[in-house]
């Protein structure tokens, strides 16, 4: 207990004696390289890390901090621990990118011991697969304490029933679903969504009348044609179905 | 050096001021997932779909709940989950700014209730999705008149509600049949 309390001491000096001047060692304990790739757009001059004063280096002799990146696997164990063990005490240890964390998408492989904090005390995790420059340089200046923490854990309980209602309400789900099956063929899930909710508040709004007229309208104003393209096909599907619930009520 | 230094001036700075100005993302970004507890069924949809298992379901049916877990530590930030929610309760936002110094922090849990059968008292699934499923029904045109009768076979376990139909077939003089079948 009282080790550990100094180094938390020790810790705390460290980092107010580094603020200008971190030199970073990246420990690769078996990724794909894409955090690699994000670390070094991280040092490029459009992010430009080296303006807070840190440095990427090359041996882990001259490191502040260790960033492990990459899911812990069997084969890279040592070298890691050998790594960790050759930078000079006290080090601030962090976690990068989602298998840095948790063994991410490879945590159940069989030759994969989980992220880094499976061997080594970790100060900050950074997840992301991979990180971002910009979450990068944030997940470095909180672990060097420059920035608050804005993540927090969070527990949800249901104490009393709520009631849910589907997406779309006053639309029959048949014709939801189908009008939005087709947007996201047509121009994939972020924007078909988008797409279809449009059309689906026209249909909410108003009778097969209103909602062919306004149709019309946004196809003449809309200067993609691509999207006029989705329209026209939602609005077919929409006619098609409006013309079999007809002839059934007829 | 004065054409060096004049051409360097017109270009301008191209280092982004991130830390002390928010940094512009680009449009579909793909960031922290946000979960929106008030409207999850609890279908597990996103924990299917998962690629890492980041997202988890676990039931417990002697406590009965259903609790719903993801760890941020883990995502990858594909979206399947986003993709497959039919409520839109997880959606993935452009928050990037995730470092946390604990594991803990890492973490989003929720949990929500089950329901128990009416019949045989066991607790077998979410309140919510069963709700959710009944007013998909009434939009889909469900009568007026059924709504009673819906409601209390969804309330039904699937083994009460089998038990149930064969009884009911049963009256019907094909019990033997049906119970001779399962035996």
């Amino acid at each position: 207990m009282g080790q550990e309390v100094r180094l938390a001491d020790l810790k705390a000096k460290l980092k107010n004696v580094i603020k200008r001047s971190v030199y970073v060692y990246r420990v690769d304990c078996g990724g794909c390289n894409g955090c690699e790739i994000e670390i070094f757009g991280a040092i490029t001059p459009v992010y430009d890390a080296e303006r807070f004063g840190i440095k990427v280096v090359a041996s882990p002799r001259h490191a502040d901090l260790l960033l492990f990146t990459g899911a812990m696997t069997r084969a890279m164990r040592l070298p890691a621990i050998r790594a960790y063990q050759a930078a000079p005490d006290p080090k601030i240890v962090v976690a990068y990118g989602a298998c840095g964390c948790s063994g991410g998408i490879f945590h159940d492989c069989y030759s994969v011991w989980g992220g880094a904090d499976s061997i080594f005390p970790v100060d900050v995790y950074i997840p992301g697969c991979p990180p971002t420059p910009a979450a990068t340089l944030y997940g470095l200046a909180v672990a060097l304490d420059l920035l608050q923490q804005k993540i927090k854990g969070e527990q949800f309980a249901e104490t009393e029933v709520t009631r849910v209602v589907p997406q779309y309400e006053g639309v029959g789900p048949e014709l939801a679903k189908e009008i939005e099956q087709e947007a996201r063929r047509l121009s994939g899930y972020l924007h078909g969504r988008r797409l279809a909710a449009q059309y689906l508040q026209f249909v909410r709004e108003g009778d097969l009348l209103a909602v062919d007229r306004k149709i019309k309208e946004v196809i003449k104003e809309e200067k993609d044609p691509r999207l006029a393209e989705v329209f026209l096909s939602l609005h077919k599907i929409y006619l098609e179905k409006m013309e079999r619930v007809g002839r059934n009520a007829g | 050096m004065l054409k060096l230094l004049r051409k360097a001036l017109q270009v301008g700075e191209a280092t982004v001021a991130y830390p002390f100005k928010p940094v512009e993302v680009a449009p579909g970004f793909r960031g922290k997932p946000v979960y929106d507890f008030s409207r999850c069924i609890a279908c597990g949809a996103c924990a299917t779909a998962c690629p890492p298992n980041a997202i988890t379901m676990d039931c417990d049916v002697e406590r009965g709940v259903k609790s719903w877990n993801i760890n941020y530590g883990r995502c990858i930030f594909c979206g399947r989950c986003d993709e497959v929610c039919p409520t839109g309760a997880i959606v993935l936002s452009a928050e990037f700014e995730l470092a946390a110094a604990s594991k803990e922090d890492l973490y989003c849990r929720a949990e929500l209730k089950l329901c128990k059968c009416i019949s045989c008292g066991a607790y077998f699934a979410p309140c919510r999705e069963l709700e959710y499923v009944l007013a998909s029904l009434k939009q889909a045109g469900l009568p007026e008149s059924g709504h009673e009768g819906w409601e209390q076979i969804l309330k039904l376990c699937p083994k009460c509600r089998r038990r149930k139909a064969g009884s009911a077939a049963g009256t019907f003089g094909r019990a033997g049949k049906v119970l001779g079948g399962r035996r």
